[in-house]
């Protein structure tokens, strides 16, 4: 299999662009292919505690990290390498990547590239579409609608929905639920994968202590995205076999 | 679990009793009533009733959370009618069941049909949903037999048909009204020492009715009666011991 690069980026903070990172980490793990991530909150990281054996933390304005991600794609046995971005830095990171011909590679077939841009619900989001899109040409296109906070996304604005189906034609579209906030919190205290706190397990396999009610929540969340992701073949996205529904 | 698709069934009577043949049988318990308005449950024993709101994520923690806990206690729960979707939803994805089990904890549902089809119907859909907890179909002769249309459906075939089943005792008027006294608590009546003349010490709360410590008395006794029989018929599906007769 080809090297690939899974990039979740958002155009603001606050869009849930770590907690679909850490859903991927556990899709991933589940469907029995093995990932690394890098954690680009520099320098205390916000993925990394979640998923700390897969996870690395780096400084993607620096070209000392730019190179560790990139150059060790090949390198690496571990062939999906998910990244998540700074808030407010995709676009940045994305012509970073550009700059340093990432893209060329992907264009000439050495490495995959698939990204997820966790939309937020305001124009600047839009607008953000618009400036992504020349870097996503032919690849991968992700939009994903996190609805935390009972957010619509365009729904109300028929001048701002006929804007966004415009700019999102070439791109697949992924719809995550909301999960109940406490249960979200407890999940997030407790510190350990989602599929760790429904298993009702501490980071070291132990039994853990977290409401019964509680997993049961994110355990429905976590079944209506894994049904997501397996609806859009994201395992055959990996690996380039589903090209032919590129446009899909 | 005390169920019922509507209101009035006599739930609140069943968990009641329930609860009282169980503090008799020196057990501790948790009591749940989710009937958030009504709290018929809760004023019966406001001190160890929990009532839980169901539209409440906390409180939907505090009930199912306690009864999968790995504890000893029995636990008696009311299930408001209008609270009947949730309640299951919320076993349902919780996976209660399952846990419970673990921790050697057997669920039972009583489920109290009255004249009407669609309390039939709900009985079915309930028993079928959930085949790992036992099903308890409860015989209230306070309703009436109900149209022939219903006697002809299939679900009230099919819920006639349950082998497990728990009659409810006859009430008469007279026990209906000193059962209707919040403050009587069928536990300590029973526990009274019982005269010479068959008579309990009558305490003043109870209806002036001739022998009506007898006839509460009776009925007490026929509806623990059929309660120890049911429970200790429950005999649990994997080897483990039963665990209220140790068997």
């Amino acid at each position: 299999m080809k090297p690939v690069v899974i990039l979740v980026g958002a155009d603001k903070g606050g869009v849930g662009k770590t907690t679909i990172a850490r859903t991927l980490l556990d899709y991933l793990a589940a469907r029995n292919t093995s990932a690394r991530a890098f954690d680009s909150e520099f320098p205390r990281g916000a993925l990394k505690r979640f998923h700390p054996n897969v996870t690395e933390i780096v400084d993607l304005e620096t070209a000392a990290d730019q190179i560790k991600v990139i150059d060790t794609l090949s390198s690496s046995d571990v062939k999906v390498s998910v990244v998540d971005v700074r808030a407010g830095l995709l676009l940045d990171t994305l012509k970073t990547f550009a700059e340093v011909g990432f893209f060329d590679l992907v264009n000439a077939g050495e490495f995959n590239f698939i990204l997820f841009h966790v939309l937020g619900p305001s124009i600047a989001s839009l607008e953000e579409i618009a400036e992504i899109r020349p870097y996503n040409d032919g690849r991968d296109y992700l939009l994903v609608k996190n609805f935390i906070n009972e957010t619509s996304f365009f729904e109300w604005n028929p001048e701002l929905r006929k804007r966004y189906s415009k700019l999102a034609k070439e791109a697949v579209e992924v719809t995550i639920t909301k999960l109940n906030e406490m249960a979200f919190e407890h999940a997030e205290l407790a510190g350990v994968p989602f599929s760790a706190f429904v298993a009702n397990k501490t980071m070291d396999g132990q039994p853990a202590n977290n409401s019964l009610v509680l997993r049961g929540y994110v355990r429905s969340w976590m079944n209506q995205v894994t049904s997501e992701y397996d609806r859009i073949g994201l395992i055959d996205r990996l690996s380039d076999r589903g090209v032919t529904s590129r446009a899909a | 679990m005390v169920t019922s698709l509507h209101g009035r069934a006599g739930k609140t009577l069943l968990a009641r009793a329930l609860v009282d043949y169980f503090i008799l049988s020196g057990g501790r318990l948790y009591i749940f009533d989710t009937d958030a308005v009504e709290r018929g449950l809760h004023v019966l024993f406001p001190s160890a009733a929990h009532v839980v709101d169901l539209a409440i994520v906390r409180d939907q923690m505090a009930l199912f959370d306690t009864l999968a806990n790995p504890s000893s206690e029995m636990r008696v729960v009311d299930v408001a009618h209008h609270s009947l979707t949730k309640f299951f939803e919320l076993l349902r994805n919780t996976d209660f069941i399952l846990e419970a089990q673990s921790h050697d904890i057997i669920p039972v549902i009583f489920y109290i049909p009255d004249g009407k089809a669609d309390s039939f119907e709900a009985g079915i859909v309930l028993r079928d949903g959930f085949p790992d907890c036992r099903f308890i179909v409860v015989e209230n002769d306070f309703f009436k037999e109900p149209k022939r249309n219903v006697r002809e459906g299939s679900a009230y075939k099919e819920l006639r048909a349950h082998k497990q089943r728990f009659v409810m005792p006859k009430l008469v008027e007279g026990v209906v009204d000193a059962l209707e006294d919040r403050n009587l608590s069928i536990s300590d009546f029973m526990r009274q020492p019982i005269l010479s003349s068959g008579e309990t010490l009558v305490p003043s709360r109870l209806p002036d009715i001739p022998d009506i410590g007898v006839e509460l008395r009776g009925w007490v006794f026929r509806i623990f009666q059929e309660i120890h029989r049911v429970i200790t018929g429950l005999a649990p599906n994997d080897g483990h011991p039963n665990p209220i007769t140790g068997a």
